[in-house]
């Protein structure tokens, strides 16, 4: 349940270290994103000497929330954190690497780049 | 599908049931229903709380090692569909799961500890066995022969005279 003013870790290697969601995209008043969901970002804080500097407006995907995803399966699963990973108009992540695990449904929505980079899928 | 056990409990989660919880380390925590999963978030340590598999194995109330748990070990590599094994395996389930299950009934049962009826036959019997060997550092043999109230009366008898003769094999 991310909305505006959340703040999310990034899982991947774009320089990126923490975001503060602005807008979720979806429909015009939409309340809030999961995961699988595309926000609008602003970078709070950055890895030095990277592309990506801090108050720079990006988009994301979230790839883990602290709310539970409900799977179609009847999975429940709930992760740690926050996270997403940087991406760019098309979908595709801006970094090379991904960290930590990440869940099935990204793969549906047409994640697959990301999905390919994880290290471990659920 | 995988039948996963819960972390705290131990007992068996089926699809559909529980949350399972992904750590910032990728361990994933398998939990069968809420009671669990709330204990986890208290930070409390299953091995410490009574009514989880992991406090009775621990503290010896369980079964723990036996050769039937070899077969429930988890294996990740996916076997190639064979009829015959597949039906062979259905078969074997049911026998492991009866055989385990009598073997841990048996644990329960024989044991001193255990609060059942049985545990406290079994602890009579022990206590009478230890009373017969170790009479000797109650009261010198020599003593018991002479007095004979401390010897365990073996059978009942209602005849004086078949009394005397009981007392006897005390002596060795």
């Amino acid at each position: 349940m991310i909305q505006p003013q959340t703040y999310l870790n990034v899982a991947d290697n774009s320089g990126a270290r923490e975001l503060m969601c602005i807008r979720v995209i979806g429909a015009s008043n939409r309340r809030y994103a999961h995961i699988g969901d595309v926000i609008v970002a602003v970078i709070k804080e950055a890895v030095p000497n990277t592309p990506l500097e801090r108050s720079e407006v990006i988009t994301a995907v979230i790839v883990s929330t602290r709310k539970e995803l409900k799977c179609d399966n009847g999975m429940i699963i709930r992760y740690d954190d926050n996270a997403t990973v940087v991406i760019d108009q098309e979908g595709n992540p801006k970094g090379t690497r991904i960290f930590g695990a990440i869940a099935r449904e990204l793969r549906q929505l047409n994640f697959t780049k990301i999905v390919s980079l994880a290290p471990e899928v659920l | 599908m995988r039948l996963e056990k819960c972390w705290f409990c131990s007992s068996t989660v089926y699809p559909g049931h529980g949350i399972q919880f992904v750590r910032n380390d990728a361990k994933i925590f398998h939990f069968c229903r809420s009671k669990c999963h709330k204990n986890f978030k208290m930070k409390r340590n299953p091995r410490k709380v009574k009514w989880t598999k992991a406090y009775s194995r621990l503290h010896g109330k369980d079964m723990t090692q036996d050769s039937t748990f070899e077969f429930e070990r988890k294996r990740n590599r996916p076997e190639r569909y064979d009829r015959n094994l597949a039906e062979n395996t259905l078969k074997a389930i049911k026998k492991i799961d009866k055989i385990r299950s009598d073997r841990a009934s048996d644990h329960i049962k024989n044991k001193s500890f255990s609060r059942l009826k049985t545990g406290k036959v079994q602890r009579q019997k022990e206590a009478r066995k230890q009373l017969e060997l170790g009479i000797h550092l109650v009261k010198a043999p020599l003593a018991l022969a002479q007095d004979s109230s401390l010897c365990l009366p073996k059978i009942k008898v209602n005849v004086s005279q078949a009394q005397t003769e009981e007392n006897q094999p005390m002596e060795e």
